[in-house]
């Protein structure tokens, strides 16, 4: 059974919830379920060492397994969150959160991804203000270290930005995701997928202005960004597949920004069968990427489905040049057996 | 704009240079957080990181972004990369490691950020000839000698952007050509440069445009199709490509007889006479008719390059018009053609060049002296027969009197025998020419 002593605390606040039976439940299948093991050699006492070596390695040891435990409730968090189930996400988060703390100190920089993950559960879990609190600590900690990597300062502006919008404060959300642009070009260049993903957002406020013009320009960019990105992974794919056959699926992207992509091209294509106006080469275009995603993702139906829709707009069109590419995608995609995923 | 400074008086001391310097600086670095500020102010909030903090490259970049001109962020932040790595190619010592980098500039971030933001709204409006105005303006704002890559860059934007507009009969288009052809020719790359002022040609052929100076885009064209297609020439004359070299120069004169100046024909003739000198095919050259309008022209180059002292062109030039003149039976000409060559010659340090123009002075003065003498020896009478033997035993221009000259004789033949020992005067013509020309 596992100890009740290490039930959830809320990081700052230190209220201890472990008393509530639904928070328990909720605790267990979330997250302590999976660490439950793990806890234990954390909390039992520490044996007695005699000599200053063997001090040292019982300190890395501990060390190393609560980084552990932070790695998995982590990812366990980012999982919840992708499939759209924050209620389970926040109690991971709050573990990673504690254990950050416990290993980097309450005001290292390195607590910062955690504090930024429960935002992000919270957000859409619907808890703003709790978000706002996470997000400031968060800030806090990134403006007292100048040294701060790129990459989770854009983290926290993309979140900032998520958060303005969820608030309707939309020209505060607009900064703060041009914030998170400047710094992906910064560190990934301005043609990075890292970008796009703050694009995509930005295009979002820019409909909810009803500025159609830009939201339209910011989509093709998007478009544009991603379409580049698929077809060097394909050419990449297709490369080591022929080394190596029985080889699975791999991107080059994480599988969080799979997921985002994924969306945000839907959500593109979308918008761009309703509009009033009709633009084929782009509607054709996000249907190629779409078509390359869904590939090497490994979910070759639906690859085929927006292939062979992409190439029936393309051969419309007076320009045919991307449509070789396409033709080859679906040889590709029919070619393969399925793998699964 | 910030204040200007006024310079160091010359004499001042190191201590008072350096605190002046300190306020300077602590002055700019107010002005430009105050520039910034005034940017961004209406924006409240406790998450605002003060803009202070910010450099002006990342103000500037978050502002184009969060009013949704990506494309001008997208363009800028390439731009200032691009200087970043043209710096590192040059490596330090050259000219560009001292120069301060694009995104420490505020001015010139000023302007880039104006006129990007108007061009991409412009364009987002489909507006493309407002497209092309604020990128010409762009072109116009870099024309430092440091900044030419940046003028260049927006003057290919220009030519892109050009393409797309339709709806002003491609006169923008035309423009575009002229821009990158001068451009071309700056960088050296004469093919592309005919190119487009071929294009530029082409595309105002008929039209009625004109410059700011009232002169028409088509004459125009021709003035720098003329040139390049010459400087073409000239490469290719390098590499003895004869018949390259008088196709291109025959397109040459086409285009500065169209262009309509008198001074660019007069040239363009010049050249393609001189190159079918080189290519030694004189007898083909010219047809007849236009041999007076060729002598006519060139004899307008001779007056020019005598006032500017042109004399390598100016030996060409007479040389040439003396074989012309030759030619056609007009010795008197030629001589007097031939004799301003070896003048002008006289003036250049080149011996081979003297002694050349010397031969064409004798030829020509032999030539000058076969009208006497061919009439005295078709009238075959006595005294036309002492003139000639006096000339042929005197060697010197036909004299009037057959009895002076057999005194004359006498001392000719004593000093004649000074002479060939020494070196030849430049002013008596040379006997080798002479007797070719008789035999």
């Amino acid at each position: 059974m596992c100890p009740r002593g290490a039930g959830v605390r809320s990081g700052t606040q230190g209220q201890a919830q472990g008393v509530d039976i639904d928070h328990q439940e909720a605790d267990w299948v979330s997250i302590h379920e999976r660490i439950c093991q793990l806890l234990i050699p954390i909390h039992t006492s520490l044996p007695f060492f005699s000599s200053e070596k063997e001090r040292k390695h019982g300190m890395e040891q501990l060390l190393n397994r609560q980084k552990y435990i932070i790695d998995v409730a982590q990812s366990t968090a980012q999982k919840f969150i992708l499939e759209g189930e924050p209620g389970k996400a926040i109690p991971a988060g709050l573990q990673a959160l504690r254990f950050s703390i416990r290993v980097y100190g309450a005001c290292s920089v390195d607590v910062v991804p955690a504090y930024l993950l429960l935002a992000e559960a919270c957000m859409d879990a619907g808890c703003l203000m709790q978000a706002t609190t996470y997000l400031s600590q968060a800030q806090w900690l990134i403006l007292k270290t100048p040294a701060c990597s790129l990459a989770v300062q854009l983290k926290l502006h993309r979140d900032l930005g998520l958060l303005y919008a969820a608030k309707g404060d939309l020209e505060q959300s607009l900064y703060h995701l041009a914030n998170d642009i400047y710094l992906a070009s910064c560190a990934f260049g301005p043609d990075a997928v890292q970008a796009a993903e703050g694009y995509f957002h930005m295009a979002k406020i820019f409909l909810r202005q009803n500025k159609t013009d830009v939201a339209n320009s910011l989509f093709a960019e998007v478009t544009a960004i991603w379409h580049a990105f698929l077809l060097k992974s394909v050419q990449t794919q297709e490369q080591i597949l022929k080394t190596q056959p029985t080889r699975l699926f791999l991107s080059g992207a994480a599988e969080a920004q799979q997921t985002e992509a994924i969306q945000a091209l839907n959500t593109i294509l979308d918008f761009r069968e309703k509009a009033p106006k009709q633009q084929p080469d782009g509607t054709a275009k996000v249907l190629h990427s779409l078509a390359m995603l869904y590939y090497l993702n490994g979910d070759l139906s639906k690859a085929r489905e927006m292939g062979a829709k992409a190439l029936d707009l393309m051969k419309q069109l007076p320009q045919q040049e991307s449509l070789e590419a396409v033709d080859h995608l679906l040889n590709l995609i029919n070619s393969k057996p399925c793998y699964g995923k | 704009s910030i204040v200007s400074l006024k310079p160091l008086p010359p004499f001042s001391t190191g201590e008072l240079q350096r605190s002046l310097l300190e306020n300077c600086f602590s002055i700019s670095t107010y002005l430009v957080r105050w520039r910034t500020e005034c940017r961004l102010k209406g924006l409240k909030s406790p998450f605002l990181i003060p803009s202070c903090r910010n450099s002006y490259k990342k103000n500037i970049c978050i502002d184009m972004l969060r009013q949704g001109y990506h494309k001008s962020f997208s363009e800028l932040f390439t731009l200032i990369q691009k200087w970043n790595a043209l710096r590192e190619a040059a490596g330090p010592g050259s000219a560009i490691w001292q120069q301060e980098s694009l995104e420490e500039q505020p001015d010139k971030l000023d302007q880039l950020y104006h006129f990007l933001t108007r061009a991409e709204a412009a364009q987002r409006a489909g507006n493309y000839e407002e497209v092309y105005n604020n990128q010409l303006n762009l072109a116009y704002c870099f024309n430092d000698s440091e900044d030419k890559w940046l003028r260049n860059y927006f003057y290919e934007q220009c030519f892109n952007t050009a393409q797309l507009i339709k709806i002003d009969g491609g006169k923008k288009e035309a423009q575009a050509h002229a821009n990158m052809g001068l451009i071309s020719e700056e960088q050296g790359d004469i093919m592309k440069a005919v190119e487009h002022y071929e294009a530029f040609y082409e595309l105002t052929l008929g039209s009625t445009w004109t410059d700011e100076t009232g002169r028409t885009y088509n004459s125009l064209a021709c003035e720098h199709l003329w040139k390049t297609y010459t400087v073409l020439a000239d490469k290719m004359l390098e590499d003895k490509q004869y018949q390259q070299v008088i196709k291109t120069l025959k397109k040459a004169l086409k285009m500065a007889k169209e262009g309509g100046d008198m001074k660019m024909e007069g040239e363009a003739a010049y050249c393609l006479g001189l190159a079918y000198h080189f290519a030694g095919e004189e007898q083909a050259a010219i047809p007849v008719r236009k041999v007076a309008e060729t002598v006519t022209h060139l004899e307008e180059f001779v007056k020019v390059a005598e006032n500017a002292h042109l004399s390598r062109s100016l030996v060409d030039a007479c040389i040439l018009l003396g074989n012309l003149c030759n030619e056609r039976g007009h010795y008197n000409e030629a001589f007097e053609y031939f004799s301003r060559a070896f003048e002008a010659a006289n003036t250049l340090s080149s011996l081979p060049l003297v002694d050349e123009t010397k031969t064409y002075y004798g030829i020509a003065r032999a030539h000058k002296m076969m009208v006497a003498v061919n009439s005295h020896t078709e009238a075959a009478d006595l005294v036309s027969m002492r003139y000639l033997l006096a000339w042929k035993e005197s060697r010197s221009d036909v004299c009037a009197d057959p009895l002076t000259a057999g005194e004359a004789l006498v001392m000719k033949h004593i000093s004649r025998l000074k002479e060939e020992s020494s070196f030849n005067q430049f002013c008596s013509p040379s006997c080798e020419g002479h007797s070719q020309c008789l035999q």
